[in-house]
């Protein structure tokens, strides 16, 4: 039996990553995070992110910069060079529209970035991603309590990224997490959370052999799939985000018998 | 790197014997089913055997008030930390795992059976087994707390499986507290109600709180590594190895001497090399 594909270093340095943002989370003032407590936006799925006003400061994300490019060049030395050219791009206002870039997922904005600045593609996006989370995570933390179930389709309901992974938690109730934030909400058993279908014959499950405590839930009706991990099983519950990373071959698995991680809605008349 | 002791922590009082652990173990395990004629209660097998690494016992007993009190145990390996098993084998089968546990390394086992005799549970088994001139050959089993499953992060699988919660695994010391703290909230009803961690043996790795004596369960009260099997590993082995390596030594000695000394020797061999061809 094998748990992950990932091989170990990758992990070290993800597990490396994750230890840095629950280090820069716990340095944010939790005032500079406000959420809208907005029930009518929140019960139509727009992220309470999209709508919180959030203090950004700049000096704390120079600092954020230097920390994450001392860990990468940690593991890749030839990445130390880079990291201080990028350093240097960094002002004000490009560190604010990265941030507001990473939330909006951009993906445009970021590879042109790098392509002026003769960058690798992957660096800006991964960086400016990086920084968001943390206060993507105090904003999930904030609103917590708040968050029971989210509206399907919708993603996740504080930082919207599309759901792919469910935790069995005690009583076997489908807890959905999300990778991103680290917010976590309701669903049924057998329901779709990408189009909320219920019905038994088109919710099925991809099970791999083996792999005990993993099964894919995919929906013949979107054919949106989400990963539903029993961590019930776990000796130790690890965080969403290496969960998410540790169970990559099961998103492969999905992905390959054409299931997607975002559901299809489907056109009527 | 030396990884945390664990220890599953079995809580009799809350067992409703569904034997959802047997199933789970054999499934997991993938253990032939062993068809058992009916032995007289709801019990299936009268012990562990070596294709069922658990069992499910059943125990009518008359409580101080008169009252039958019907008792359930998960019996199966106990995992102790001075093990008699590991204690006895003299090929370095059985031994202890990363996680405080016992296993067996089925390449090194010979099937000896030192184990089946000395384990003081009764849990260690031999199977037998054919090879493929139809010899047949047999190897030493028992539970392995699915040690394939705790290198992977995982509980075992009788664990959870358990649908009271009857059955939890964690560190040593956090359910040596959750047992203690049990105990208090029981023994109210049961009186007699302990918890199994015996010391002759170290301490095991399977804790139990049962809610009468071990003795009512099957289970011996003082159990402890056989001073046979302590007499054998510690003096009668390490001195037979000594004998044996004085013995090697003699014949090497003699082997030398004879090169050396016995020219005669020496003829026959070149002898012996030509009426080969």
């Amino acid at each position: 039996m094998k748990k992950s594909v990932v091989s170990k270093e990758y992990q070290k340095l993800q597990k490396d990553i994750i230890r840095l943002q629950e280090q820069w989370k716990t340095s944010l003032d939790p005032d500079c995070i406000r959420p809208n407590h907005d029930k009518a936006a929140m019960e139509a799925g727009v992220p309470v992110t999209a709508l919180a006003a959030i203090d950004f400061d700049i000096s704390l994300f120079l600092q954020w910069i230097e920390d994450i490019g001392e860990l990468l060049s940690k593991y890749q030395p030839e990445l130390e060079k880079v990291m201080e050219s990028i350093k240097k791009l960094l002002d004000e206002e490009t560190a604010k529209r990265w941030i507001d870039e990473a939330f909006a997922f951009n993906h445009i904005y970021f590879a042109s970035f790098a392509e002026e600045n003769e960058v690798d593609e992957w660096i800006p996006q991964f960086l400016a991603e990086t920084l968001l989370r943390p206060y993507l995570q105090l904003t999930a933390e904030k609103v917590q309590d708040e968050i029971q179930y989210g509206v399907h389709g919708a993603g996740c309901p504080v930082c919207g990224e599309p759901v792919r992974l469910a935790q069995l938690e005690d009583g076997g109730k489908k807890v959905l997490h999300c990778p991103r934030c680290l917010a976590h909400w309701h669903d049924k058993r057998i329901t779709c959370s990408h189009c909320g279908n219920e019905d038994h014959e088109t919710v099925q499950f991809l099970t791999i052999e083996g792999d005990a405590a993993a099964q894919i839930q995919v929906c013949e009706e979107c054919k949106g799939y989400t990963k539903v991990i029993d961590t019930r099983q776990y000796i130790v519950k690890p965080t969403s985000a290496m969960l998410d990373l540790n169970t990559i071959h099961l998103d492969f698995v999905a992905q390959e018998n054409g299931y997607k991680s975002a559901g299809e809605t489907k056109q009527t008349n | 790197m030396a990884k945390a002791e664990y220890v599953k922590f079995v809580d009799v009082t809350k067992c409703d014997g569904c034997r959802a652990c047997m199933v789970a173990c054999k499934n997991w395990n993938d253990l032939p089913a062993e068809p058992e004629a009916f032995q007289g209660s709801v019990q299936s097998h009268a012990n562990v055997t070596a294709n069922t690494w658990n069992v499910l016992s059943f125990i009518e007993h008359e409580n101080g008030k008169g009252n039958l009190e019907y008792l359930f145990r998960h019996s199966s390996c106990f995992h102790c930390s001075e093990a008699a098993c590991v204690k006895v084998c003299p090929e370095d089968a059985m031994h202890y795992t990363e996680f405080g546990t016992v296993d067996v390394n089925a390449d090194k086992c010979v099937g000896c059976g030192y184990c089946v005799q000395n384990c003081p549970f009764d849990v260690v088994q031999l199977a037998t087994y054919k090879d493929k001139n139809g010899k047949e050959y047999k190897k030493a089993q028992k539970c392995t707390m699915c040690v394939d499953r705790l290198e992977e992060g995982m509980q075992p699988a009788c664990v959870t499986t358990c649908h009271t919660d009857a059955m939890e695994f964690g560190t040593k010391e956090e359910m040596l507290k959750k047992a203690e703290k049990r105990l208090g909230e029981i023994k109210e009803r049961f009186p007699n109600a302990m918890i199994y961690n015996p010391e002759g043996v170290g301490g095991t790795h399977t804790v139990y709180v049962l809610a009468e004596k071990p003795s009512v369960y099957g289970l011996p009260e003082k159990p402890k590594v056989p001073t046979s099997a302590v007499v054998w590993k510690d003096y009668a082995q390490p001195i037979g190895k000594m004998m044996l390596g004085a013995t090697s030594m003699a014949l090497v000695g003699a082997f030398v001497s004879n090169k050396l000394f016995n020219k005669e020797g020496k003829d026959h061999e070149e002898d012996g090399g030509g009426s080969h061809e």
